[in-house]
């Protein structure tokens, strides 16, 4: 019940959020219902209606192998949900350990946080390709990869914001009653950081569809079988002039998505932080 | 006093390095926050700690908890050195020493239930095995300290400073600690408020029997709770005695100069004149560090830091010039 009051508090009085919020949700159904929504199977190939144009029965045309491509946009929907949900989690628990702790232990975060900063000092796509032309492809590795990337933004907010709660005078007082290191971090910092991390959680939701879009598009993110948005883009890219379709429609899915995550976060951040009054364009 | 005191502090020393080394840049500057400081604290008794902003007083309180490191000096507990224990032998025993914060709406966790923060340190000291027994505790040490034990279940937003100074006294009453140290524990409050909160510690104090260190900017407030006064100028004690020794035969121009800047009229007392500000504790005047502000200075004070000298049995006076003073009051 708390829960919902704290997501209407959020969103009311926020169009674009609200908005982004929904379009959310259909994609999540979509994802969790894929096998029920999709008129054909997305890897049925069907040589005799290649490169057909969107109407009855194929809704957004076929592609190449003649596969149905609407439904291919709704097993991408799954890749979507699970590389966002998969690389937020990995880039939350890691980065935010990596700062949390550095910020906690100085001399840890000494030895960390320098990593953080290596890191740091690679493109993000360019740090990706390297760690994925290390690893084969696959959807997990896809998850690590774009994980460690915004692991380390991540680390670097969570490291500031940790160095300034641990100065504050109930962490003191916490430890004149005898708090040990794990109960000041886990009972009386974590719990402070949770709405900062609500909104990292929502951007890099947002980025990490672009990174793997990025990814499929040069042929290093997910195996070519696995029908995601960026590989369905990647793979017609070639037939462009012919098919437009191909593109068009992954492509606007891809947009829509990430630009209504980056307004979901938006509304969260300006929910959370005054300083973000919602003044600019009436967002 | 007994013979044993509770608390034995000797030539206490709290340094702190200013800044970061640089690669190529000069030492790191030392801040010598307390400077060899020595007292003691009876079973029972309030011993004041007063002094300008900056003095060091706090610091001393934040040593004497561990929450800062001490540089030398000793401090015994019923006869048990307790600063050059680790950390995780110091804890059992932080039940023993428990501080009162300045800031009422710092000093809880925004994210913890009252219950939650009261219920912390019994969970840590082993003082209660269910939650029926913490929630039991929780309520009687919430109405020894005049809150309803309803307020238990909410969250510190909902309560006015007066309220949530009540829950930090709480946290700490809660452990029946021997010691409290008090770092300012009013003057964050309003002063509608602050009397209120003065006369809780002050039974709570009376009727448990704990030493109190307290902590004080406020001449008004120390005069009301003391046994004891120590006043700290520049990380030293200059002047310790009785409550009346200090208000009544002040021995030190420094506790004359605090004393006359009450602002109360008071016939007969003299006004000393203020001869500004404070010295920087970053680099404190040679000798005598209140020689720069002190009427009475003459060459040895600007050469000689002075010792402490016996005023009367239990009344030290850190001056070259307690005669003349004593000469001047009468």
């Amino acid at each position: 019940m708390s829960f919902l009051h704290s997501v209407r508090d959020i969103f009311r009085g926020r169009a674009m959020g609200t908005a982004g919020l929904i379009w959310l949700c259909v994609i999540l159904f979509a994802a969790l219902a894929a096998p029920w929504i999709a008129p054909f199977d997305p890897l049925d190939i069907d040589p005799v209606n290649r490169l057909t144009e969107p109407g009855w029965p194929h809704l957004f045309g076929t592609d190449h192998y003649g596969r149905d491509t609407f439904s291919r946009c709704i097993y991408g929907a799954r890749m979507t949900m699970l590389i966002g949900l998969g690389s937020v989690a990995f880039a939350l628990v890691t980065g935010g350990a990596v700062g949390m702790l550095s910020a906690y232990f100085t001399r840890l975060g000494n030895f960390l946080m320098r990593g953080i900063d290596v890191l740091m000092a690679f493109p993000a796509l360019l740090l990706a390709l390297v760690l994925m032309t290390l690893l084969e492809r696959s959807v997990v590795n896809t998850i690590i990869v774009i994980g460690i990337v915004y692991a380390t933004t991540t680390a670097r907010i969570l490291f500031g914001m940790t160095l300034k709660l641990k100065r504050e005078v109930f962490i003191d007082a916490a430890v004149c009653s005898g708090a040990g290191h794990g109960s000041i971090l886990f009972r009386h910092i974590l719990p402070n950081l949770i709405s900062p991390l609500l909104v990292q959680a929502s951007f890099i939701f947002a980025f990490a569809q672009l990174q793997a879009a990025a990814l499929d598009f040069l042929g290093l993110g997910l195996p070519p079988e696995v029908p995601s948005w960026g590989n369905m883009l990647s793979e017609s890219r070639i037939y462009v002039t012919r098919a437009p379709w191909l593109l068009l429609y992954p492509g606007l899915l891809i947009i829509l998505s990430v630009f209504s995550m980056n307004m979901v976060g938006d509304a969260m951040r300006d929910s959370m932080d005054p300083r973000f009054k919602d003044d600019i364009a009436g967002v | 006093m007994s013979a044993a005191p509770l608390l034995q502090v000797e030539d206490l020393k709290t340094h702190f390095f200013l800044g970061t080394a640089r690669p190529f840049g000069s030492g790191r500057r030392l801040l010598k926050a307390v400077d060899g400081v020595s007292f003691s604290i009876g079973a029972g008794e309030v011993l004041s700690l007063v002094g300008e902003s900056g003095c060091g007083k706090s610091t001393v309180g934040r040593t004497l908890t561990r929450l800062e490191t001490a540089s030398g000096g000793t401090a015994r507990l019923d006869g048990r050195e307790i600063l050059s224990l680790s950390q995780a032998e110091f804890r059992p025993l932080r039940r023993e020493i428990q501080m009162i914060f300045q800031d009422p709406f710092a000093s809880l966790n925004p994210r913890l239930t009252i219950e939650q923060t009261l219920a912390e340190p019994l969970r840590i000291h082993g003082l209660a095995q269910t939650r029926t027994e913490a929630r039991a505790l929780i309520a009687e040490t919430l109405q020894l300290v005049g809150l309803d034990p309803k307020v238990m279940e909410r969250y510190p937003h909902e309560f006015s400073g007066g309220q949530r100074q009540r829950i930090g006294i709480a946290r700490v009453m809660i452990l029946k600690p021997r010691l409290v140290i008090a770092d300012e524990a009013v003057s964050a409050l309003d002063v509608s408020i602050q009397a209120q909160v003065l006369n809780l510690i002050k039974d709570l104090q009376r009727d448990s029997g704990v030493s109190m260190l307290f902590i004080s900017h406020d001449l008004g407030v120390v005069r009301h709770i003391s046994d004891r006064v120590a006043v700290m100028y520049l990380g030293r004690i200059v002047e310790i005695g009785t409550r009346a020794d200090i208000f009544d035969r002040p021995s030190h121009p420094y506790t004359r100069l605090l004393l006359s800047s009450i602002p109360r009229i008071v016939p007969g007392r003299k006004r000393v004149e203020d001869l500004g500000e404070p010295a920087n504790a970053a680099s404190p005047p040679s000798g005598c560090a209140f020689h720069p502000r002190c009427k009475f200075a003459t060459d040895i004070c600007r050469t000689t830091q002075p010792p402490a000298h016996a005023v009367d049995t239990g009344h030290l006076s850190a001056c070259h010039h307690i005669e003349a003073l004593q000469k001047d009051l009468a």
